[in-house]
């Protein structure tokens, strides 16, 4: 199997370099990226840690589609080569290595950090089959992996759109009660590059390998939003 | 220090298009259809007894419509797992009541 991997260092050119990888049932496409390294070429960069879909640091996008690496089978990838290039809108660091650092900067732009209320830590009474959980429950997976980011087209459009995960966190604060900054978020919520730049195209909720939705979490802000207008 | 080096998808990159996903799909279609139907409606204007024009007209609109009828009823509650399905009924419907209009000799 032919392994097409997009090259790229600081003060180098950007190229695609193929590898001759060989593939055998159960093969996964970091399977392959590590093979070439330590075979053909031990310059090629590559991120990864678990190596069992725990941890999401092999976000890349293969074959067009955000997907982590040691999830993904060569085996049905089809035929011809198989393309990989790291995740979009996150600066290279070398090769298949991005910064991942705008996407706490992103968080941290929006507020998406709980905010205990003031007074005494208190046991929360949050019930198992409470609507709060069942609302919340569903957004609370993220692992941080940035495939949602990668995949967005409006953080393509708008760096200052803090992107999917940054909003599906913030819905997960507005929902608890035992936060205390819903007023502050509200706002930024309703500026120009916050909720109105998602334009429902729910891409991050396709390529999430959480199954998490934040195309729903962004919708159920603005009902939020629009509700409060109102009342 | 140089700026970063960041990737985003190329518009006329083939590897951008390569995973296109139906919900993206749907929204290019609203929006082509959006600008279609500004150049469409002039012609319209123009001289509205052309059937081809009134034909086109009418798919275009038929398709922005119910296509943004999808858009409203996500953003009113719908679960977003449905937006296929949506988005599948929004062309099927449309081209239903095109078929009913051109059976009926409408345009």
């Amino acid at each position: 199997m032919v392994l097409k991997v997009f090259r790229w260092a600081p003060d180098d050119g950007e190229r695609f370099q193929e590898y001759d990888v060989p593939v055998a049932e159960g093969t996964t496409v970091l399977d392959a990226l590590v093979d070439a390294q330590r075979r053909l070429d031990p310059t090629l960069a590559f991120r990864y840690a678990c190596r069992v879909g725990m941890c999401g640091s092999c976000a890349m996008v293969i074959n067009g589609r955000e997907r982590w690496a040691c999830r993904t089978l060569v085996g049905r990838l089809g035929r011809g080569p198989v393309t990989v290039r790291p995740l979009y809108h996150f600066p290279l660091i070398r090769d298949l290595v991005v910064d991942m650092s705008p996407f706490r900067e992103k968080m941290t732009s929006v507020g998406a950090a709980f905010v205990p209320a003031d007074g005494p830590a208190r046991f929360a009474p949050i019930g198992r089959d409470s609507r709060e959980r069942r609302r919340i429950d569903p957004a609370i997976e993220c692992i941080g992996c940035g495939m949602c980011v990668s995949a967005c087209t409006m953080v393509g459009h708008d760096a200052r759109f803090a992107g999917p995960a940054a909003y599906n966190r913030v819905f997960s604060l507005q929902e608890d009660s035992r936060d205390a900054a819903h007023e502050d978020r509200q706002a930024r919520l309703l500026s120009e590059d916050a909720l109105v730049r998602c334009h429902g195209q729910a891409n991050c909720t396709a390529v999430c390998p959480m199954q998490i939705s934040p195309t729903e979490s962004i919708l159920a802000l603005r009902r939020g939003a629009a509700r409060r207008l109102f009342t | 220090m140089s700026e970063p080096r960041v990737l985003k998808r190329q518009l006329l990159g083939a590897e951008s298009w390569r995973d296109t996903k139906l919900g993206m799909w749907a929204w290019l279609l609203g929006r082509a259809a959006a600008v279609l139907l500004v150049i469409v409606i002039v012609l319209h204007v123009r001289n509205p007894t052309i059937r081809p024009v009134r034909a086109t007209l009418l798919s275009l609109v038929l398709l922005h419509g119910l296509l943004g009828v999808r858009a409203l009823l996500l953003d009113f509650g719908l679960p977003v797992r449905w937006h296929r399905a949506l988005m599948i009924g929004a062309i099927a419907l449309g081209a239903l009541l095109f078929a009913g209009a051109w059976e009926w000799r409408w345009f």
